[in-house]
């Protein structure tokens, strides 16, 4: 089976995560302005669009691995799987209670905390076989430089298109900002560490 | 698992990569296997052996 470049996956991710972007900033905030429960439903379910072509990506990736790979992906889903049911089950027994109130929009925020459980997890499991690391010494765009610059962009976009959005909105993607620059942060101080330990034992 | 997978790819001249694209498998796999930090399922150690057209038990040594 031919391989799926983890540099093809990667493109299209980017791909996919700009049209996210642009959805929640351009489009989504007319919500509050069109009338017509039709076109309210296709405003409102536009940005699961770019997020199916991910999944979708996402199979693929894992398709047309090979086995280290797959197993690799499959702890990796299998410890977001359970972080995530059990954060689920906590809240939601919490807000059944009525400790926590807890909005129907907090769903939202089940998938991209599965795909950061899963890209953690998937990195600590290949560190374990020695497979991270060699691929992003091979890269020529850094990973860390790449999610410093989203941030700088995602933030960008809240400022530029701040009257557009309300303030619940902008606060959201300023949040999101800081916690892709911690991210790119944390990928850089790994990578200069993986660098230490290399010179290191170069010497 | 003990292996011989560096030396024999050693022996034939091949970089990781050529052999990665000989098995279908990526680069980092067969790194880890050389390095002995992931041990091949059968179908892969019986590829792997055909490629050097040996035995698997003269490449793969389970040890104690």
């Amino acid at each position: 089976m031919p391989r799926f470049s983890e540099k093809t996956y990667r493109r299209r991710v980017w791909l996919a995560m700009t049209a996210y972007v642009g959805c929640m900033l351009l489009l989504w905030p007319q919500l509050h302005v069109v009338s017509g429960p039709v076109l309210k439903v296709a405003l409102a379910l536009l940005p699961v669009v770019p997020m199916l072509y991910l999944i979708s990506l996402m199979w693929r990736r894992v398709r047309h691995s090979d086995e280290l790979q797959q197993r690799t992906h499959l702890v990796a889903l299998g410890v977001a799987t359970m972080v995530v049911s059990a954060l689920s089950l906590g809240a939601g027994f919490l807000a059944a209670a009525q400790v926590l109130v807890l909005r129907g929009d907090i769903l939202i925020w089940v998938f991209p905390v599965i795909l950061v459980c899963y890209d953690l997890t998937r990195w600590w499991v290949g560190r374990r076989y020695g497979v991270m690391g060699t691929c992003e010494e091979a890269s020529r765009f850094p990973v860390y430089l790449r999610l410093l610059l989203a941030a700088a962009a995602i933030a960008l976009g809240a400022l530029v298109f701040r009257h557009q959005v309300d303030e619940r909105q902008f606060d959201a993607f300023l949040g999101v900002a800081c916690v892709v620059a911690v991210a790119g942060a944390l990928a850089a101080l790994v990578r200069w560490r993986s660098r230490q330990h290399h010179d290191g034992d170069a010497s | 698992m003990k292996n011989t997978v560096r030396e024999l790819r050693g022996d034939q001249g091949w970089s990781q990569a050529e052999m990665a694209e000989r098995l279908d498998v990526s680069r980092q796999t067969v790194n880890a296997i050389e390095t002995g930090k992931y041990d091949p399922s059968l179908p892969l150690a019986f590829k792997i052996a055909a490629l050097f057209g040996r035995p698997i038990e003269s490449i793969f040594d389970p040890g104690e």
